[in-house]
Order: structure tokens, then C-alpha cells, then sequence
């Protein structure tokens, strides 16, 4: 009898509990989203990196550029410049910047003034200027604005008043405005440069960001997570959700177990096998988008035995490409016949890869004085990216496929912040890599990889620099004539395969996951993420059923 | 007790030496600065870095050298992670919180859970129950650590959905990271959904704890029902019997008393392989504690933070030990006179 009460009074505190459960969620839980990030970012600053995962983290989210790019619609639009002409024949830019435009409130920081000339100066000069006392915090190394050339580009900036700003370019430049528009071309708060000054810890303006974005920076705890709050005083429309948490799930598969749990409402770089089966699945949605990227194979040109093309040119005839293809991206991806992904228009029909011949390689490498072959490292990388879904798994693959022809190759990697930061000091001797095009310039897809200047910021992963092909890309970007541009480009394509220091291999779609409950996150065809727009449906229906 | 305590003590004392010498000697093995190895400071041009050199002594000899390695050990100045640049000290004072909530949790569930169901065990000896609780830990006791997680998840949190496959909370409760046991961080925060977040944190918590708390409790459950097999053939049980003790009595004043003894002895032996499931567990289940770490820093070669989660990790079991010990010879005399063979 007493037993059966136990029981009895058992069922209803469960029942109770369960009932608790299932009564509408706490605040934090209904206006919040949770995003897997695919690793750390490098820091809080676009300008001092080049990796898609510090830019998913922070660009879009913390700050605000001049101008932006609207891909649907291909063509720039107002952001924190509400109009822009060009002057002196295109070397001189004028553009009139937004009025009352708040920078965040923090625990560190309280604003006494919106967003003026005063930043846009402070944050350009950082970069430009060698002698700007914030030049050289966070390692003064601005890789994007080196490779595309902005840095030599720009020849000042001026302030013409508190809401006009002028910046005197070298010469005529069409890719000017392209790169301005990018997510490296952030504005920062030059009031909070100046406090942190004051305070002795210029540092902390990349650890401790401050912008003018939709979310504001809370807090970041490395392998955990960052933690963004919605900036209530946001120019535009501010965000639908008021908290945005980037919990670091560099593990593909844990990660869509997660987005299964509702641990996650958005995950990048779902793993493509299991798509099918995700989509299935009604709670869950996939995105598919196409994405100028390339995956390359890119060998270290300074190395030897990498620096005689005869080698290289073996090497690319020695991998089967559409083998990797079919493995590796599931049908998700194109063959690459260029540097120029499909997208691009420059692009050209025209095949100008190596076709898969181990006979053709061997009698390379023995021309080139190797018919016994040599022993190479591949470092692949340790994460998912648009571009290469899995990178060790490609690089198993071309390990057998070098050992047909007598390479004895094994496969390198290191956690992804380390792997770039030996790959910039020139450790390796081949590397898969990619790169995604920041904007629709054909340009971005040569100067910032293959350029001598590419090459001296550490992104030039093939170390390679040839003059000629460097004149080639500055004739290629003064020019004018769309038409006269694409032959250009064709003729750099050529120039490219003949030297071989990268074997393109993939362009493919880039895949996003998530809950269908969540509105508003697109996956944008150039640069980082965005969550301005971000929604959670609020599940009324549901909520109602339960008593 | 005294002599015996001093004993324990010293020998502790000396294991903690040797462990300061030896991590002091690490830094040398490790490639690249030992300078940069010991204090993070990768740029060795910077007036940080001659700074730090002037405290540790660097130009002196190795001797003085170790000096200003334990003193700033000792002030808990233990440098800066060579990624992050936070100081390690602070950083390995929350990740020891979260690991040893998760430890000291799974310990008291494998102890309220296993020493009861060796009692019942022993007292049904070769019954049907007995049988079927000895082969059930057998079995359990023989499945590795990462399996077994790997498993639970896919069951609970992904079949079932009764549980979240990582971390300590959902992330989207915004709970200020002070002793970085999460129970205790909630329990101090002013935070307005006190009580949702609590409940999260449980939600969170009860599968890893489960995971972590298998190997010991099966051990415990085992020493246990010996142990109590042991005490129930002495004499002193059947001279109760005989004085016409209830069964009861017996079980309750001398039986399980008396067969704790071993049980307490094996707690700090079952501490030491609980810290080595830990490290398997913080990683399957993403728990931000010095296990994790640790990984994290080898991978990273993060030498710093090595050092630091090895001497947390070291220090940690090594007091476990010795505490427990002290606890077992205060508590059961016997132990420390035949120890000694006093009389």
C-alpha cells in the first residue's frame, strides 16, 4: 500500500516536471540563436586576416563597411557612405558618410559621439600608414589590403569635413570600389583607438572589438564560444534575435548531431555524404549556394624539388582529379578547368589543367632527373571549408596517386591557426588549400594568392613570384574594356597552367544547415556571414497544444 | 598518527619537488625558448621578455634559474598561453572548477551507487541478483571510456533526446564564468532565470557525470561485496549472531562499518584512473576542464598551457591520494599500527 502511494506521488512529480518542460521557453532561449562555428576566429579584426572563419565570426556582425555589395542585384550600395563619386578620372573617390551612426555601449567603452570622417581616417590609416600608431598592434601584417594591392593603391585619405572623406588613389584602379566593398574594409572606432592608447593597451582593440554592426561583442572564450548581444541603437533595422552565441564545433560530424539536438540552429559545412539524409528531415533545412571558390594543390615553389615546373607539371598529371571529385564532394562540385570558377566572368570553356596520365609523369620526373621519385609532405587541413570539405581524406587520395609514379608522399596538419601560421613561414612542400573571392573581380582570384605581393604577406601558399606574371595582372586591372579584360585574364589562365605553382582542382557549392525555424541566414555569395537579418520563429502552434 | 601523517606529508612534499624539477626541466626539451616555453612571451626582443628574464634569472646558472621557476610558481605566475596570450593561472583555476564539479560528482554517484550494491550483492552471495549486479559490472567495467560516451550520446542525447551531446550549459544563458563549476557559477550569479538555467545545467550534466561515473562505481561495487564477503566470515559476526543480534543490527553496527575500511582505502586508487576517463570525457562531451586543456595544448603545442594542466592534473591526484590515506589511517587505526607493527 505504502509502496504504491511512493509510486503514485513518483508519477505525479515527473508528470509535473515534464509539464514544466514543456511551458514556453525562457527569454534567453526564444530570442536567441546558436551558431557551430567550424573553429576560433584569429581575432576581433577583419583587416589583420584572410581566413573565412574569423571573417564568418566577426565582419558582418561587429561592423559596417563604406559601401556594400548587393550580389542579387550586382551592384555597390549605400552603407555607411550614403553616396560616392569618382573624380580626377577615377583617382579620386569623394564619399558622403552617414550621419548618427551609433558605435556600441560596452562594459569597456561608452561612446561620446556617433561615426564621423574621424574614423574612417583612423581606421584606413592603420593599414596604410606604417608610422600610425595602431599599425603594427595585432602584428602588423594586413594581408588582404597587401595582396590586392590596396595598400600600394591608396595614396591618402583625406577629410574634407566631419561627413566627407576623399581618398587620392596612385592610378585609375576598377577593382577599387570591389575591394572596398569587402569585409576587410571595416570601419573601427577611432575614440575607442584612442582611449586604449591613453590606457597603454592598444591591444585590447582587437581582442575587445568595438564597431558599429549589428551585434555587439560580449564575450569570447577560446574553444567555447563568443557570446554577441544585439546593438540596440543599430542604423539599420536592428537584428530579430538579441543574443547570437558561435559555440566552436570544429568536428563535422559532432556538429550536425548537434544541429539534429537543437544544440545548434545553424551549422556551416554539413558533411556532404550525409545531406540526403539531413534533408529529409522536416526540422531541418539545407542551403546550397554557389560560391567563387577554387580548391588548389599548391606546391611550394622554393623548395626543391618543387621549383622545377618539370616536376610540378608531373605532379599535375600524376593526380586524377575527377576520382577526387567523385569521393571527396559527392557530385557537389565542378572539375576545375582554371584558376576562374564558372561564376566569374572572365571565365572561359577553354580546359587549361593537366589531364591524368602517370605514364606522361614518369617520364617528367625522370626528365627532370627524379625517375626514382623523392619523398614530399601534403599538409592538408584540419578543417571544413567551402572549397574542401576534407582535406586529409584528398590527401590520402593523392598519396596513392603519387605512389604510382614512384612519390613517396605523407600527409602534415596542425590545428588550423598553427597550420596557417607555418604555412605562411614557407614549412611546407605542397598544400591543399583553396580560396573564396571576396568580391566579383576576376583579379581577386590572382593578386591575392599568386602575386609577388601575395607572396611577401605570407598568402602566396605556392611561393611563387614571377615578374612577368605580376605585369600581367596589372595590365589586367588598369584595363578598362570589359573585353580586353577577359583576354587578358585568359592569357594569366595560360600563363598559370604552364608554370603550375597550383593544380586547381574543385570549384564546388557551399552548404549551410539548419533548423527550420530559423528565418533570415543566407548564405552570401561573396565574403563572410551574415545574422543582421536572422529570425526565430516562435512556435505558437506548438505552445498552444500543450496544456 | 602524527609520525605517521609527517610521513605522508613529506613523501607528498617530495613527489611535488620532483615534479617542479621535472616540468623546470621540460621547458629545456621542449623545441624552441625555454625563456618563451616558461612565461609565453614569444617575442624576444620585447621589453616584456627582458623583463622576464631579469626575474627568472636567466643570465644566472640553472640552479637559480629553478629558483625563479618555483617562486613564480608559488605566486601563481604560471606566463601567458602561447595562443590566447591569457594568463594560464587564471584560466587554470576555471577549467580545474569544471573538472572537478564533473569528478567529484561522478565520485559520489560511483560511492552512493556502488557501495550499496555491493552490500546487497553480499548479502544475496551467489543469488540470482548477485549474480546478475557482479556480471553487469564485469561487463561495464570492460567497456572503454570513449565507447562508451560515444554510445550514450547516440542513445540518449540522439535516439532519445534526453540529453545534449556537449557542453556545460546552453550557451544562450548568459552565466558569468567565475569558479567555472557551473553549478557553483549559477548559484552565485544574479542571473534572472536562475532556476531555467539551473535545470539546464542538470540536463547537461547527469550524462557525463553517468559516463565518468561506470568504471568506479563498478570497482566500488566490487571491493565492496569482497570486502563485506570478508567481514561477514569473521568470528565477531557469528558471535553477534549468537548473542541473537538482529540481522539488521548486525549489517548496520558491524558488518558494513567494518567493511568500509577497504572501500575508503581503494577511493583515492579509483581518484587517479577517474582523472585519466576524465580527460576522454571532457573531450566527447566538449566539458571546458583541465582535460580538454591539456589536450588542446598538445595539440597547439601550447607549452604553457601543458605544463600548467600537467601540474593541475599532477597535483590534483597526488593530494587526492595523500588525503584519502590520512583519512583512512585517522579513521581506522588498525591500519596505521600494522603499518608499523605498534601495539
Amino acid at each position: 500500500m505504502v509502496i504504491q502511494r511512493f509510486w503514485l506521488v513518483l508519477g505525479c512529480c515527473c508528470l509535473v516536471a515534464a509539464c514544466g518542460q514543456a511551458a514556453e521557453q525562457p527569454e534567453p532561449l526564444r530570442h536567441g540563436l546558436v551558431y557551430c562555428a567550424e573553429g576560433n576566429p584569429e581575432s576581433f579584426n577583419p583587416q589583420l586576416g584572410t581566413s573565412g572563419t574569423t571573417i564568418d565570426a566577426t565582419s558582418a556582425q561587429l561592423y559596417d563597411r563604406l559601401i556594400d555589395y548587393d550580389a542579387e542585384r550586382q551592384q555597390f550600395e549605400p552603407a555607411l557612405a550614403l553616396s560616392w563619386q569618382a573624380l580626377d578620372d577615377g583617382k579620386r573617390y569623394r564619399f558622403e558618410l552617414r550621419q548618427d551612426v551609433q558605435f556600441h555601449r560596452t562594459k569597456w567603452f561608452a561612446p561620446s559621439r556617433p561615426f564621423s570622417a574621424t574614423d574612417v581616417l583612423f581606421s584606413f590609416n592603420r593599414w596604410l600608414q606604417p608610422d600610425h600608431p595602431y599599425h603594427h598592434v595585432g602584428g602588423g601584417s594586413y594581408p588582404f589590403f597587401n595582396s590586392s594591392g590596396l595598400i600600394h593603391l591608396i595614396e591618402r585619405v583625406e577629410a574634407i569635413d566631419s561627413y566627407t572623406v576623399d581618398i587620392h588613389l596612385a592610378q585609375a584602379d576598377s577593382s577599387f570600389l570591389a575591394n572596398v566593398a569587402t569585409d576587410f574594409a571595416v570601419i573601427l572606432s577611432a575614440e575607442y583607438g584612442d582611449q586604449l592608447l591613453q590606457a597603454g593597451t592598444p591591444e585590447e582593440i582587437d581582442r575587445q572589438p568595438i564597431g558599429t554592426g549589428p551585434f555587439r561583442f560580449v564575450e569570447f572564450r577560446k574553444d567555447i564560444g563568443i557570446r554577441y548581444y544585439r546593438h540596440e541603437n543599430y542604423w539599420r533595422k536592428p537584428p530579430g534575435i538579441r543574443q547570437l552565441f558561435y559555440t566552436i564545433t570544429p568536428n563535422a560530424n559532432k556538429r550536425m548531431l548537434k544541429l539534429l539536438t537543437g544544440e545548434c540552429d545553424v551549422i556551416p559545412y554539413p558533411l556532404v555524404d550525409k545531406l540526403a539524409e539531413l534533408s529529409t528531415d522536416t526540422e531541418i533545412e539545407v542551403q546550397s549556394a554557389v560560391n567563387p571558390n577554387i580548391a588548389y594543390w599548391a606546391f611550394n615553389t622554393e623548395r626543391p624539388p618543387f621549383d622545377q615546373p618539370l616536376v610540378r607539371q608531373a605532379l599535375a598529371h600524376a593526380i586524377n582529379r575527377p576520382a577526387i571529385i567523385q569521393t571527396i564532394y559527392d557530385g557537389n562540385a565542378r572539375l576545375a578547368t582554371g584558376v576562374l570558377p564558372e561564376t566569374s566572368w572572365a571565365f572561359s570553356e577553354e580546359d587549361q589543367t593537366y589531364p591524368f596520365d602517370p605514364e606522361r609523369a614518369r617520364a617528367l620526373l625522370a626528365e627532370a632527373g627524379y625517375a626514382d621519385g623523392f619523398s614530399m609532405s601534403i599538409w592538408a587541413m584540419p578543417v571544413q571549408r567551402a572549397y574542401n570539405p576534407n582535406a586529409e581524406r584528398m590527401a590520402e587520395l593523392i598519396q596513392s596517386d603519387l605512389a604510382r609514379i614512384g612519390v613517396r608522399a605523407t600527409m602534415v596538419t596542425y590545428e588550423w591557426n598553427t597550420f596557417r601560421r607555418r604555412l605562411a613561414n614557407g614549412e611546407h612542400d605542397s598544400v591543399l588549400i583553396g580560396w573564396v573571392a571576396d568580391n566579383a573581380d576576376p583579379d581577386n582570384f590572382f593578386r591575392p594568392i599568386l602575386s609577388c605581393a601575395a607572396k611577401a604577406s605570407g598568402n602566396n601558399r605556392a611561393n611563387w613570384c614571377d615578374p612577368e606574371f605580376d605585369q600581367l595582372l596589372i595590365d589586367a586591372i588598369s584595363a578598362t574594356n570589359r573585353d580586353q579584360r577577359v583576354n587578358l585574364y585568359q592569357e594569366i589562365e595560360r600563363a598559370v597552367t604552364s608554370a603550375v605553382p597550383i593544380v586547381p582542382i574543385a570549384n564546388s557549392l557551399r552548404f549551410q544547415a539548419q533548423r527550420a525555424n530559423v528565418e533570415g541566414v543566407e548564405l552570401p555569395p561573396y565574403g563572410g556571414l551574415s545574422f543582421r537579418r536572422a529570425r526565430i520563429v516562435q512556435d505558437n502552434e506548438k505552445a498552444e497544444q500543450q496544456p | 598518527m602524527i609520525r605517521y601523517s609527517l610521513r605522508r606529508v613529506v613523501l607528498f612534499l617530495f613527489t611535488l619537488w620532483l615534479l617542479t624539477v621535472f616540468l623546470f626541466a621540460l621547458n629545456y626539451f621542449f623545441p624552441g625558448d625555454p625563456l618563451t616555453n616558461m612565461t609565453g612571451i614569444a617575442d624576444s626582443s620585447s621589453t616584456a621578455y627582458a623583463t622576464a628574464m631579469e626575474q627568472r634569472y636567466f643570465a644566472g646558472s640553472l640552479l637559480e634559474q629553478y629558483g625563479g621557476f618555483v617562486h613564480h610558481l608559488v605566486q601563481g605566475e604560471w606566463g601567458r598561453s602561447l595562443v590566447t596570450e591569457r594568463p594560464v593561472f587564471s584560466d587554470g583555476l576555471t577549467a580545474l572548477g569544471a573538472s572537478l564539479e564533473l569528478s567529484l560528482l561522478a565520485m559520489m554517484v560511483a560511492f552512493i551507487v556502488g557501495a550499496p550494491l555491493g552490500i546487497y550483492a553480499a548479502i544475496q552471495q551467489r543469488g540470482l541478483l548477485d549474480r546478475i549486479i557482479m556480471g553487469i559490472s564485469l561487463s561495464a567495467y570492460s567497456i572503454p571510456v570513449f565507447w562508451l560516451a560515444q554510445l550514450c550520446i547516440l542513445l540518449f542525447a540522439v535516439k532519445l533526446g534526453w540529453a545534449p551531446i556537449s557542453s556545460q550549459i546552453n550557451p544562450l544563458y548568459d552565466i558569468p564564468t567565475m569558479s567555472g563549476a557551473i553549478l557553483i557559477d549559477i548559484s552565485i550569479s544574479d542571473y534572472e532565470y536562475k532556476q531555467a538555467a539551473l535545470r539546464d545545467a542538470l540536463y547537461h550534466l547527469w550524462l557525463p557525470v553517468t559516463v565518468l561515473a561506470i568504471m568506479p562505481l563498478t570497482m566500488l561495487m566490487r571491493i565492496t561485496r569482497n570486502a563485506m564477503l570478508d567481514v561477514l566470515a569473521h568470528n565477531y559476526i557469528r558471535a553477534a549472531r549468537a548473542r541473537g543480534l538482529s540481522e539488521a543490527r548486525i549489517l548496520l553496527r558491524h558488518s558494513i562499518p567494518n567493511s568500509m575500511q577497504p572501500v575508503v582505502r581503494q577511493l583515492g586508487l579509483q581518484f587517479s584512473m577517474l582523472m585519466s576517463n576524465l580527460i576522454v570525457t571532457e573531450v566527447i562531451f566538449n566539458w571546458p576542464g583541465v582535460g580538454s586543456w591539456l589536450v588542446k595544448a598538445i595539440y597547439e603545442r601550447d607549452y604553457p598551457v601543458l605544463q600548467a594542466g600537467l601540474l593541475m592534473l599532477a597535483t590534483l591526484i597526488l593530494f587526492v591520494n595523500v588525503a584519502v590515506e590520512l583519512f583512512h589511517a585517522w579513521r581506522y587505526p588498525q591500519v596505521r599500527k600494522e603499518l608499523y607493527a605498534e601495539h
